[in-house]
Order: structure tokens, then C-alpha cells, then sequence
């Protein structure tokens, strides 16, 4: 009952922290120099009364609370207006973005765990040096190495000089990158708990009792570095967000992350509030899940 | 989010400690080094173009090469390496400064304002980093100092969370409550034993986060956003030369590796001092 | 005057490739090869701002895939028929008369019709807000379809520059959806049709399959790639594009390589350093400190380096070959080859020493102006250089507290669009610093009204030998915007502007020879 009563708690925390994001990010949108219309103006060699014309038009000349009041209204019946920049509805602009951001994100994740679990539990069922070596070698890579360098370097060798892969478009290099740079964030910690796991009494009865390797692995390990690994992984995935951003600019996927970026670049204050609020409640979700993992874990944890 | 992660102590740190921290340390005092000499280390001016020798491969007359703008990469590198190394450590410094103070003043003013200004801290910490970063510098402009202020406010709440921790911690021992029953002044007596504290725990976080500014910095510049052109940061050589990469591999390399070097460096190095510091203190997520 | 038929327009003008000197109108190109029908064409230049054609602002690339105009541009920037295949001028060139082709059709099937054309002018004189045709149309007194083949505009003021502001006038059938508010679908007459848009990312277009030209298109669809951070030469070479918008560098890399065609837009973009006219601060006031300046620039080598060697040095705003190009006045420039010495000896005689004096100049995000930068700080001024984006650089112009930018500008329909900005209540003049010059204006003002061809040339000139006198602005030189292609495209030739469907090469008249 208290589990139930603490995680009702934290969701509703986690959504007033959704609601404060998305009012910060509105008035920051409006506090940058400039708007649509300036953009269209220098495009289109607007006269001053053209621009102004252009901005009772759009709306945005009305006090920010009227404005905001007005996109919360519509935004709450499902309805994100059109935007600004393109005429076009926001809602059909994020819903086209959403599923690209999505599988980039889920599969560089996925890929992230495998990595992580894989490379963490052979290296404490086997002890081979390789993996243990292995395991510092992610941890670092992931500190070291920022991903739009390597990015940058990958389509040098991977598109310019190999032709293997096209330059822009194509998911695989960005989910790799993503994917070990997530996995080097949790593979360390996760290598320790595992280590500690094994040296617990549960495996050394069962090694003593002459189990195979495998069968310990499968029966003690995994279920421990499983959710270990998807308790760690919430620092993952809240920096999936950031990470997602800068690969989808640099290979030019369609993604939530260059949706946003071009409209804060185009002042396209109804995609940017659009986009941010889904990223928002994305994120709400996400930390909702980690946290109800970690306290179903370790109950220790529970306030 | 906390984790118990106990660190194995067994003698073998303590004597791994000179040869495994040393390295790094050596290298970032190098780095400072050029840093603080590249005025007169540069073999040529940074801004310096010289139009018929556009993106040469590396020489005699230029060690590292040109750029696409004709202009010596070897002094680009050693003079960027001043801005970067500012811009990081400014950073990481306006983050302390807004993140500490925020914090401390929170908390001294009492558990409901504490809940309250935390409360914000978390909505920040809660955005999307690059994404604060970048509507920051879009309405504060670009330059040095926007990004130093928008990565100081993008940061801060890493050392807010520090400075909440070890006040927490130090405010429920023994000696405080003692003060109180002797009717001394509680908080001057966690000023007095909780500034060592928070110097080592800001000391780690700065370590950790420094290279996470250099890095940022560079994704922002990259992004078209960050330092100006005359100010050339790594960031901002790897943004640039990334247009010409097939022509000038040299170009980009040369940042990267700088930037590679600089941040495995400050971590081994951050890593050593946590383990210097206290072995087997709590680490505070991050 | 009556402009009517095949024009004959004969200059050569780029160094790089050879421009296909003939326009009209001709249902057939000859082809040295059948074209091959079918296949999907890739092509990346720039990007759609809005599936309304009228409200589209700024360089348009995109959208006369599906939408077509009553007249298109030239070769040489004069006007040839495309929707009308003649058009009159009265005498004293206030009645256009525009004589519409037969066998045109919108995307759904319909005829087009005069009462059509007139709609459309209607609709862009009421309802839209912004944009050079918004101006010009305002003029318009009146709009009439004498008949089903006619459209009769008749003019407030003689308004020379309209023929060719006409070619932006894309006719749209009013039966699209969203006519009259925003237009969601635009049902055009062009080769293919307004198909799937995501913004910023693609534009599926369908052929048309009863296209006035007949057995045009050959292609199945055009694929518009409109994201713009996509590094476009290295995507063309990977073979992920057909036809893509390179930057000079990589034009010139990509011109001796067999596997590709690179070709120029017929009209140029232009380099220019504006001084601060609106509010100049001293020093900067001085006719011959701007002088000075401009004696510090060595062109050449600027042009070299903007245009990787393919750029035409110049003092005019247009290319040599295009209509209103003068000779003389090219060649008397004074300013092609740098000349410090020059430069000192005026500094002094105004007074002023450099090293006391800061030059706050302003640019775009680009490396071409940090080579003027330099150049400026050899005479000896500190420069503050402000680098920043466009809105940035709008805002920071606007203000008037700055002393020198450099910048560019891009192909125009009408070099009237050049002119319109000099003037002191043109639209958007802070790129070239607000010039507010009320002789200058009536001299524009005159060209402007003026019908007859050499006469507004020498109206025009006048107007840019003062501009050149005062220093408002210097120009540095041109560049044409250079297309690539793969070798497999086919009948495939750039526009006067970014147009890729004209008269004489255009995505109508493309095929895939594979």
C-alpha cells in the first residue's frame, strides 16, 4: 500500500516537473531575438507594416498568458495547432517525427543492455581477461569519447572512404554509436554487482554442488543483471535524449531531436512547445518506470 | 538516484595510486602548460589566412597542416586550447557558483524553501541538457560568456544535488546536535566542518563535469551555436573542419584527439581523486 | 511592344560550362539519345516553406516542380512565355494583355482558363500579406478575362519589372483545398504534382500525367530532399542524390569528374561589403575612409576563395551577358586590385589613424567574410567581428550601431528586387544598411516606370553610379550557384533563378538515362 502511495507521489511530482518544463521552454522560446516573421522577412524582403500585418495574423501579438492559455486549451483537447513556419499541422509534424526518434532510441538502448549484460556477465562467469579488459575499455569509451566525434569519424571512414554505408539516412552507424556509448555508462557498475552477486552464497553452493557455469549463469546471474541493468539504465535513457539530438542533425534523420532543433532555429514556437511536451511526458514516463523498477529491487530504497 | 557501490579497497590501491595517477595528472599539467604558453608557443597567428594554401596536409612549414581557411592548425590547436580549457573550467565554475549557492542558500533558509528551490533545480535537471543549453545561447547570444552562463545553468544542479547531500549528512551527526544542546550556533558549526567536506565532494563532481562542459561546448558549436569564429575553441575546429573532411582529415583529427586526450584525462584523473578522497564514501549520482 | 514566340537569347557567360543558349518554347527537345521514360529523379537544392505557392517568400526551388507561372525567365533574365505563350505592352505600358496557352491543365483533370489567371491574381492582391509580388500586384487597378484565352491587367503606373514578377505568379486552380484561407493541397499545372510533404525532410511529387507539354514528363516522380543540414555533395557522391546544390569547392572538384555534370544558375549571387548608411558613426561617415577600405580589399583574391575560382569579379550587381550589364562601367572599376598605399594616403588626408579605431562589422556565420576581416585589419583597424545567425544578424543590422558588414545575396527574377532594397522605404534594407537617399530613389523610381528597354538600363545605371560614388555599398563580385548532377540525368539545365522547371531545361524535360 505505502509502494503504491509513494509511486502516486512521485508520478504526480514528475508531472508538475513535465508541466514546469514545458511553461519554462514556452517562455524561453519568446525570450530568444526574433521570431518567424523576422525569418520570413529576410527571405521574402518584407516591408516593416508587412511584418507586422504577418504577426496579428499568426497571433503573435497578444500577451504571452493569452497566448500560452490558448496552446494549453487546444493542447489538452489533443489539438496542437499548425505551424507557424509551414502551415502545416504540428500534430501530423510530431507524429511523423515520434516513430523515428522512437526506434532510434529504443533499438540504440536495446542494443545498449545486450552490449552491457552480455560483455559484463561473461566477463564474471568466464574471468577471461579479454572481457574484463573489455568492460574498462566501454566504461571508457563512453567518458572519453564524445558521440558526434565519433560520429563524424564514422561516416569519414564508413560512407566517404568505405561506401558502405550512405551518407545520410541510414540508422545502423547512429544505433551503434548510441548504443555502445549507453552501454559504457552501465557496463562497470553492472560488472561489480555482478561480481559481488557471484561471490554470494547462493553461486558458491551451487558451484560447490557442481552446476554448470551456464546453468548458474542462467538460474543466478542473468536474474540479478537484468534488472540491475534496467534500474542503471535510467541515467541511459534521460541521456538518450541529448545523445539522439546531435546523431539525428549529423546524419539527417527525421527524428523528434532535428524536428525540434529546426524549430527553435525557425522560432516555430507551436512545434518547439509540441515537441518539447512530448519529450517531457516521455521523460516523466521513463523516470516513472526506473524508479518503480529500482524500489521493486532494492525495497530498501522506499521512502 | 543513490547506489551503494562499495569500491574494492584492498592495498592494492594504494600503491597503483603513483604510476596510474600520475599519467593523467601529468598530462593535464601539460596541457595547462601550452595553455598558458601558446602565445608564445604558436608558430603563427591563429586567424591568420593564408588563401593560396587552403586545406595543406601536414609539413615542415605547418606541423599540423592548413584548415579551409588557410589558417595553421598547430597554433589553432595550442591557442584553442586556452579557449576550451576556459570555457570548460568556466563552466564547471559558474555551474559551482550557481549550483552550490543556489543550493546553500536554499538550505539555510529551512526545510520548506529547501523543498521549494530544489524543487527547481530538479526542472532543470529534468530538461534535456544540450536542449537548455541551446535556448539559453540562442537568447543570450554567442561568445565565451553566454556559453559559459548557459553551461553554468545547464550544470548547476549536479552541484546543488552535492551540496544538499553532504549538508544533509553533516547536519544529522553528532557534533551538530551537540552544539545545539550546548546552545551553540548550529550553523556556524556546519560552516566550519562542512566547508572541507564540500570542497572534496565539489572538487570530484567539478572533475567529473569538466570534460562533460568541454563536451557540451562542442556539440553546441557543432550545432552552429558556442564560440565565435575569432575565438576558436577544439568544439569549434571539429564543427568547421567537419565540412571538409575527405579534404582535410588532419583538421578535424587534430581536435578530436585533443579533446579525446583531455577528457579520458580529467576522468582517470577525477577517478583518483575520489578514490584519494574517500574510498568508501557514497557516490552521488549522477 | 509586343513580345511574342521563341526569343532568341545568345550570351555565354560562365567560365565553367557552356549554358544551352536556346529558350522558347519547344513541345519537343532534341535529344541526342531517346529519353527513357520512368524512374524516380532525387534532387536537393532548397527547401519548402509552404504548400501555398502565393505565400512562398524568399529563393524558390521547389516548388515549380508543380507549380507553373504565365511567363518564365530566360537565360539572359529577360522574359520568355510558359503558361501564356505571348503577351503585349501597351505604349505607355500600363495594359498588359496575356495570351494563354491552349491544352493546360490543373493536377485534377481541369482546363485552364482565363477566369482562372484572374483568380489568382485576386487572391494574392487580397490575400496575401508579404513578399515582392504582394507589392507589385497592389498596383494592379484592374484584372479582366476579355475571353477564355485572355487576360487583360491593367496597371495604376507604367511597372516595368511586372513580365518578369509574373513568373512568380504560380496559377493555381481556386478549386484547391484551403483556397481560401491557407492552401493545404495546391493543384498546379506543373510536370508533376504536390504529393506527400514533410517538412524540412521530403516532397513526394507524381507525375502529371496530362502535362501541357506533350509526352512530358518522362520521370515517375521527383523526390525533393528538403533538409537542409544534409551535406548534400557528400550524399551525391555516395549516389544517394541525383541532383543537388554543391558549394564552389566541391564544384570544382566534381567538374572533372566524368561521373558528373555541374552546371550554373544563369543569374548570380552577389558579394558586397555595405557600410552603415542609415546611421554611419564616424569615422566611418567619410567618403574616403570607406574608399580606404575598399582600397584594402583585394577582390581577386576574395573571389577565389567565395567562389573556389569560379566567381567574376565586378562593380555591378549582375553577371556580364545578363541585360542590364555594362561594359564601361566594369571596366572603369577602380577597385579590383588592392592598393594599401592608396588607402594610407587617404586615411590620412581624413584624418584618421586606424589603430584607434574599432570597426564593429557584422556578418552571417560563414568563412567568407573572416577573409575581409583579415584584409580590413592589414590597414591597421581593430575589428570587432560579430558573427552571427540570420536572425541574429537581421536583428543586430536593424539597429544601425555598426560600421561594416559583409554579405551576400541570391538570384533574382528582376533586378528591380536588387534595386528595391537600396531605396529608403524598401523592404528589409539592412543588409545593405539602410540607405535612405531620396535622389537615389527618384532615379529607381524612374527606371522603374520607364517601358522601353535602353532607356530604364541607362536610368538603372545612373542609380548604381551613385551608389558606387557614395560608397553606400561595394561590390565584390559574383558567383552562380553551381547544380551537380549525376551523369545518368538527362535534359536536366538549370534556370535563370533556382526555378528547376522552365522554358529550356527543367525536371519536365528530365529523364534517367539507366
Amino acid at each position: 500500500m505505502k509502494f503504491l502511495a509513494n509511486a502516486g507521489f512521485d508520478l504526480g511530482r514528475m508531472l508538475i516537473q513535465a508541466l514546469g518544463i514545458v511553461v519554462i521552454v514556452f517562455l524561453l522560446a519568446r525570450v530568444v531575438p526574433g521570431d518567424v516573421v523576422d525569418l520570413k522577412a529576410i527571405e521574402g524582403d518584407l516591408s516593416a507594416s508587412q511584418q507586422q500585418e504577418m504577426r496579428t495574423e499568426l497571433g503573435l501579438d497578444q500577451p504571452l498568458i493569452v497566448q500560452f492559455g490558448q496552446w494549453s486549451w487546444r493542447a489538452l483537447h489533443g489539438d496542437f495547432g499548425d505551424s507557424i513556419r509551414f502551415g502545416r499541422p504540428v500534430g501530423g509534424m510530431v507524429r511523423t517525427a515520434l516513430p523515428v526518434t522512437l526506434v532510434f532510441a529504443g533499438l540504440s538502448f536495446v542494443l545498449a543492455l545486450v552490449l552491457a549484460i552480455g560483455i559484463a556477465v561473461g566477463a564474471v562467469m568466464t574471468g577471461s581477461r579479454v572481457l574484463r579488459s573489455l568492460v574498462e575499455i566501454v566504461n571508457i569509451w563512453s567518458i572519453a569519447l564524445p558521440t558526434f566525434c565519433i560520429g563524424v569519424v564514422g561516416i569519414l571512414i564508413f560512407s566517404v572512404w568505405l561506401h558502405w554505408l550512405p551518407v545520410v539516412g541510414s540508422m545502423l552507424l547512429p544505433i551503434l554509436i548510441i548504443g555502445i556509448d549507453g552501454a559504457g555508462q552501465i557496463v562497470k557498475p553492472l560488472y561489480e554487482e555482478l561480481r559481488e552477486a557471484a561471490t554470494s552464497t547462493h553461486v558458491r553452493t551451487a558451484h560447490a554442488k557442481g552446476l554448470s557455469p551456464w546453468r548458474i549463469t542462467v538460474r543466478h546471474l542473468l536474474p540479478t543483471a537484468v534488472p540491475v541493468a534496467l534500474a542503471l539504465s535510467g541515467l541511459v535513457l534521460a541521456g538518450l535524449i541529448a545523445g539522439t539530438l546531435t546523431m539525428e542533425v549529423l546524419f539527417g534523420l527525421p527524428g523528434l531531436g532535428s524536428l525540434m532543433l529546426n524549430a527553435i532555429q525557425g522560432r516555430d514556437y507551436p512545434v518547439i512547445q509540441a515537441a518539447i511536451l512530448v519529450t517531457a511526458i516521455g521523460l516523466v514516463v521513463v523516470n516513472a518506470l526506473t524508479d518503480l523498477l529500482h524500489r521493486m529491487i532494492d525495497p530498501r530504497l522506499s521512502r | 538516484m543513490t547506489l551503494v557501490m562499495p569500491a574494492r579497497t584492498d592495498g592494492k590501491a594504494r600503491t597503483r595510486f603513483s604510476v596510474r595517477a600520475f599519467l593523467p595528472a601529468a598530462i593535464l599539467v601539460f596541457m595547462v602548460a601550452v595553455a598558458l604558453a601558446a602565445p608564445w608557443i604558436a608558430p603563427f597567428d591563429p586567424l591568420d589566412q593564408d588563401l593560396l594554401a587552403l586545406n595543406q596536409p601536414p609539413g615542415p612549414e605547418h606541423w599540423l597542416g592548413t584548415d579551409h581557411i588557410g589558417r595553421d592548425v598547430f597554433s589553432r590547436l595550442v591557442m584553442g586550447a586556452r579557449t576550451t580549457l576556459l570555457v570548460g573550467l568556466g563552466g564547471a565554475f559558474a555551474a559551482f557558483v550557481f549550483g552550490a549557492g543556489f543550493g546553500l542558500v536554499a538550505l539555510s533558509l529551512g526545510r520548506v524553501s529547501e523543498a521549494i528551490l530544489f524543487g527547481a533545480i530538479d526542472l532543470v535537471r529534468a530538461m534535456p541538457g544540450v536542449l537548455l543549453a541551446l535556448l539559453l545561447i540562442v537568447a543570450l547570444g554567442e561568445g565565451v560568456g553566454p556559453v559559459t552562463i548557459a553551461l553554468g545553468i545547464s550544470f548547476a544542479p549536479f552541484f546543488a544535488y552535492v551540496a544538499r547531500a553532504i549538508y544533509h549528512r553533516e547536519a544529522a551527526k553528532d557534533y551538530v546536535t551537540a552544539a545545539q544542546l550546548f546552545g551553540g550556533d548550529p550553523l556556524h558549526v556546519l560552516r566550519v566542518h562542512l566547508a572541507p567536506n564540500l570542497i572534496g565532494g565539489l572538487v570530484t563532481q567539478a572533475a567529473i563535469l569538466l570534460p562533460r562542459c568541454i563536451v557540451t561546448e562542442s556539440v553546441l558549436s557543432f550545432l552552429g551555436l558556442g564560440s565565435s569564429p575569432d575565438a576558436p575553441t577544439w568544439g569549434r575546429m571539429v564543427a568547421e573542419a567537419s565540412r571538409y573532411i575527405e579534404l582535410a582529415p588532419h583538421a578535424i583529427l587534430a581536435p578530436v584527439l585533443a579533446i579525446v586526450l583531455l577528457t579520458l584525462s580529467l576522468s582517470f584523473f577525477g577517478d583518483n581523486v575520489r578514490r584519494t578522497l574517500d574510498p568508501l564514501r557514497e557516490e552521488a549520482g549522477s | 511592344m509586343t513580345i511574342a514566340g521563341p526569343r532568341l537569347s545568345r550570351r555565354m557567360f560562365m567560365a565553367s560550362t557552356a549554358a544551352v543558349g536556346f529558350s522558347g518554347l519547344l513541345p519537343h527537345v532534341s535529344f541526342a539519345a531517346e529519353p527513357a521514360r520512368g524512374g524516380v529523379l532525387r534532387y536537393a537544392t532548397l527547401g519548402l516553406d509552404t504548400a501555398d505557392p502565393h505565400r512562398h517568400t524568399g529563393s524558390i526551388a521547389v516548388q515549380q516542380i508543380y507549380a507553373e507561372a504565365l511567363t518564365s525567365i530566360a537565360a539572359d533574365g529577360s522574359v520568355e512565355p510558359f503558361l501564356a505563350e505571348s503577351f503585349d505592352i501597351s505604349p505607355d505600358g500600363k495594359t498588359y494583355t496575356f495570351h494563354l496557352r491552349d491544352g493546360v491543365t490543373f493536377h485534377n483533370g481541369d482546363v485552364m482558363v482565363a477566369d482562372d489567371v484572374v483568380a489568382n491574381i485576386e487572391r494574392v492582391k487580397s490575400k496575401v500579406t508579404g513578399g515582392w509580388l504582394a507589392s507589385a500586384v497592389k498596383l494592379v487597378d484592374t484584372v479582366s478575362a476579355p475571353d477564355a484565352r485572355t487576360v487583360v491587367l491593367s496597371m495604376h503606373e507604367p511597372y516595368a519589372p511586372l513580365a518578369n514578377l509574373m513568373s512568380e505568379l504560380w496559377i493555381i486552380s481556386p478549386k484547391s483545398e484551403g483556397w481560401n484561407e491557407t492552401i493545404k493541397t495546391p493543384l498546379g499545372t506543373g510536370p508533376f504534382k504536390f504529393g506527400e510533404w514533410q517538412p524540412k525532410v521530403k516532397l513526394v511529387a507524381p507525375a502529371h500525367t496530362t502535362y501541357w507539354r506533350k509526352g512530358m514528363p518522362y520521370l515517375t516522380a521527383v523526390e525533393a530532399d528538403l533538409r537542409d543540414d544534409v551535406d548534400k555533395g557528400l550524399a551525391l557522391r555516395a549516389g544517394d542524390l541525383d541532383i543537388a546544390y554543391i558549394k564552389p569547392d566541391i564544384a570544382k572538384q566534381l567538374a572533372t569528374d566524368p561521373n558528373f555534370k555541374v552546371s550554373p544558375l544563369k543569374d548570380a549571387a552577389w558579394f558586397f561589403v555595405a557600410f552603415n548608411n542609415r546611421k554611419p558613426r564616424k569615422p566611418f561617415d567619410d567618403p574616403r575612409v570607406r574608399q580606404a577600405l575598399s582600397y584594402a580589399i583585394d577582390k581577386n583574391a576574395f573571389m577565389k576563395f567565395a567562389a573556389a575560382g569560379g566567381g567574376v569579379v565586378t562593380n555591378q550587381m549582375v553577371l556580364p551577358g545578363n541585360l542590364y550589364f555594362d561594359q564601361a562601367t566594369h571596366d572603369a572599376d577602380a577597385h579590383t586590385k588592392a592598393n594599401l598605399d592608396k588607402a594610407q594616403a587617404l586615411l590620412k588626408e581624413a584624418g584618421v589613424d586606424p589603430a584607434k579605431e574599432t570597426i564593429e562589422f557584422v556578418s552571417w556565420q560563414e568563412t567568407y567574410p573572416q577573409v575581409i576581416v583579415q584584409m580590413v585589419r592589414k590597414l591597421g583597424f581593430k575589428v570587432n567581428h560579430v558573427a552571427l545567425d540570420d536572425i541574429g544578424a537581421q536583428k543586430r543590422l536593424g539597429q544601425y550601431d555598426w560600421d561594416m558588414n559583409c554579405m551576400s545575396s541570391g538570384p533574382r527574377a528582376d533586378i528591380f528586387l536588387r534595386y528595391v532594397r537600396l531605396m529608403s522605404d524598401g523592404p528589409n534594407p539592412v543588409l545593405w544598411g539602410g540607405i535612405q537617399d531620396p535622389d537615389l530613389d527618384k532615379l529607381i523610381k524612374a527606371a522603374v516606370a520607364e517601358p522601353a528597354l535602353d532607356k530604364r538600363k541607362a536610368l538603372y545605371l545612373a542609380a548604381w553610379q551613385r551608389v558606387m560614388e557614395k560608397y553606400y555599398v561595394v561590390v565584390l563580385g559574383l558567383s552562380a550557384n553551381q547544380i551537380a548532377m549525376r551523369k545518368v540525368v538527362q535534359g536536366y539545365e538549370p534556370g535563370f533563378t533556382w526555378s528547376p522547371n522552365w522554358g529550356s531545361g527543367g525536371v519536365a524535360q528530365t529523364w534517367l538515362a539507366d
